[in-house]
């Protein structure tokens, strides 16, 4: 195993209280293996890679549990021994290209630095290696591109220019914070492309955050799905999508819009995401959840594997039996017009 | 038959590029937007997608007129507004609103969400003071907010809720039209299904024609009556939206719909993405003729680099602008090279 998480917990304490942004998370990644995780705006899926990572703000942020990477705890781990696993051995893409790059340095003094950071080369060899890198991610006369600053990339360029700049010490785990939101939908073909071929190439894992549901479908093997800073559900690609055995799972795979079928109204999930600075009691998600009875409002569900199939874990008090006719109501309304 | 409430004929909106700072030579233009002609019926939907830079929002402000056309027409409920001086172009504000695409830059922090959506009845002057704030409570309640809400600054809100005041905004007046641009792309799938079923409803209840702009295909499908497929300024494609996205004719729009990742592992891995090549080339010089020529899968040397195509119709309304039309779609996977297999329709004539 190459990353293993178990019982994460991070905690911000703010003015108004304490923030529960990731409150007992666990998962693990396999090398050459992608994680999806998916979620609303909100749901800590970023603060669980920024915790992993070590890039929260220390003065006012309450860690626990740990994030074993080949068996080192990186949450116990000195600032000088982060440094070097950033960067080299656990590499990550940041949301937004356009304000993840500096832009006083042009992109080939950047992508320099960060190979004679971790690697003890000449500047001119750093400098190969970055154009080929360059090349790789598909950047065209990349040894000329190289003297330009970012404001001459275009997004789904600079888009590339980060993920060239991840790649450059052959991490063996690359965090892609929504590496494809910001772009039009014929880059991110191209990104999610240039990822699973490099993949593919140097074997590395990748955990994807995204919250479109279409780019995990296509790219992660394993699948979280977060509510509330907590796991909703967790399971193989495929299983996934077609048995979902959570109600926010329902939710979000009926809210989407499909481009092979008309839907006549989306399934719309009511209310808005919960303060995590006073999450609802019992199940964080029964405020919103059509399908809530008693128990739901007191009891936190556990996250345990449904019963024909430890590997699909889910955290809901609903009987196996509704579940599974849901979901097939579910499927069959948006797979029947898609066909 | 529903009357055409907007007419759009050859509109074009080039922005001077100058040099010089006392004598400032024009040196050239981009052409924003450059020959775009359709119409919008009362109480459609029509959707316009296309990759960033393409024109889109441009389009929408000159509709609105927030900017000035450099050439062409816009019929607005049979009156040509294009060149409208400020004064006569007031009333028919009234008729016309628009919804933007960030919530969080499009209200006006300083001002309770009560002077945000009454701000138009003030402008044209519509009722009494206690007529405004109840006409601003119940607008607040027809898009799912509380009345409450009245007094509260836009920062009290999330990505949702806020455009939803952004809709109550537009909704103020009673507009005929409704220019939305990217409404929803800045908000969570879960919200995103709230904002577009509540644009829905109120279409039905109040008779709304919307244009609505996005660059998510999904989206667009879901909203639109038809859409319009725009690339570098121009129109690509236009068709009823079910023509549209399953017979696609012009290999852009063919490029864009098989790019879309699929939410079913399943079928989402088995699909061929055509792969464009490279990014949108600059507005400010084009390439010749069909300007989607240097990406595009299926060019023709000596034709598509010489010879600008026009609309082509295909039935129904539909058209695309494209001298090698797709004949057959999803297309299999090494069908997209095939030079020469189809030429323009029979009798191929340019729509105007």
């Amino acid at each position: 195993m190459l990353l293993e998480v178990n019982d994460l917990k991070t905690y911000f304490q703010t003015d108004d209280g304490i923030v529960k942004a990731v409150d007992g998370v666990n998962f693990s990644v396999e090398k050459g293996k992608t994680l999806g995780i998916v979620g609303e705006s909100g749901s800590g899926k970023s603060v669980t890679c920024l915790t992993i990572m070590g890039l929260n703000a220390k003065k006012n942020t309450i860690t626990s549990g740990e994030a074993l990477f080949n068996g080192e705890n990186l949450l116990t781990a000195g600032s000088r021994r982060l440094r070097e696993i950033r960067g080299n051995d656990i590499a990550m893409i940041f949301q937004d290209p356009m304000t993840s790059l500096n832009p006083v340095h042009s992109i080939g003094t950047q992508l320099v630095e960060a190979v004679q950071l971790h690697q003890d080369v000449s500047k001119k060899s750093a400098r190969a290696r970055s154009v080929e890198l360059l090349k790789a991610v598909g950047i065209p006369r990349a040894d000329r591109r190289m003297d330009d600053y970012p404001h001459q990339f275009s997004g789904g360029m600079r888009q590339r220019a980060m993920i060239a700049m991840a790649l450059v010490n052959d991490p063996d785990l690359l965090i892609a914070d929504e590496p494809t939101t910001a772009l039009d939908v014929t880059t991110q073909a191209q990104i999610v492309n240039l990822m699973k071929n490099l993949q593919e190439e140097f074997g590395s894992a990748i955990i994807v955050i995204t919250h479109d549901l279409g780019v995990v479908a296509e790219t992660a093997d394993d699948v979280l799905v977060m509510y509330a800073a907590q796991v909703a559900e967790q399971a193989p690609v495929e299983k996934l999508f077609n048995r979902p055995h959570h109600p926010y799972t329902w939710g979000l795979l009926g809210s989407l819009p499909r481009l092979d079928a008309d839907v006549d109204r989306l399934v719309q999930i009511p209310g808005q995401p919960p303060s995590l600075l006073r999450p609802p009691s019992g199940c964080r998600f029964h405020p919103r959840c059509p399908y809530v009875f008693e128990k739901c409002k007191t009891v936190d569900p556990p996250l345990v594997g449904i019963s024909d199939d430890p590997s699909h874990l889910q955290a809901c008090h609903l009987d196996e039996e509704t579940k599974d006719r849901e979901a097939a109501k579910l499927l069959a309304t948006t797979m029947a017009q898609a066909s | 038959m529903a009357e055409d409430l907007l007419v759009v004929e050859n509109v074009k909106k080039h922005f001077p590029v100058t040099r010089g700072i006392i004598f400032q030579k024009q040196v050239g233009a981009v052409k924003a937007v450059d020959g775009v002609s359709f119409s919008v019926k009362s109480g459609e939907t029509l959707g316009i997608v296309g990759e960033s830079g393409c024109g889109k929002s441009t389009l929408a402000r000159c509709i609105m007129r927030l900017l000035d056309v450099t050439d062409g027409k816009i019929v607005f409920d049979g009156r040509d507004i294009s060149n409208l001086s400020r004064p006569a172009m007031r009333p028919i504000r009234r008729e016309m609103m628009m919804i933007f695409q960030d919530p969080y830059a499009s209200l006006n922090p300083r001002k309770r969400v009560g002077a945000i959506v009454s701000e138009a009845l003030e402008v044209h002057k519509l009722g009494t003071a206690t007529e405004t704030k109840r006409r601003v409570q119940e607008l607040l309640e027809v898009v799912g907010l509380n009345p409450e809400h009245y007094n509260r600054f836009p920062h009290e809100f999330s990505g949702g809720q806020r455009q939803r005041i952004g809709v109550a905004r537009a909704l103020a007046i009673n507009p005929k039209l409704i220019v939305c641009d990217e409404p929803v792309s800045a908000l969570d799938v879960s919200v995103q299904a709230q904002i577009l079923n509540l644009l829905e409803d109120l279409q039905q209840d109040f008779g709304l024609t919307y244009v609505f702009i996005a660059h998510d295909l999904n989206v667009v499908r879901h909203i639109s009556d038809r859409v319009m497929v725009m690339y570098l300024g121009k129109i690509a494609e236009l068709a009823p939206k079910v023509d549209l996205y399953e017979q696609p004719k012009h290999p852009y729009t063919g490029a864009l719909l098989s790019a879309v990742p699929i939410a079913d592992p399943a079928r989402g891995r088995a699909r061929q993405p055509i792969v464009l090549e490279g990014d949108v080339p600059s507005p400010l010089n084009p390439p010749s003729a069909c300007n989607f020529h240097p990406r595009c899968p299926r060019f023709q040397k000596g034709h598509c680099d010489v010879e600008d195509p026009p609309l082509y119709p295909f039935g129904d309304g539909h058209v695309a602008a494209c001298h090698y039309p797709l004949e057959r779609w999803p297309l299999g996977a090494d069908e997209f090279r095939k030079p020469g297999t189809a030429g323009p329709p029979a009798e191929p004539s340019a729509v105007s």
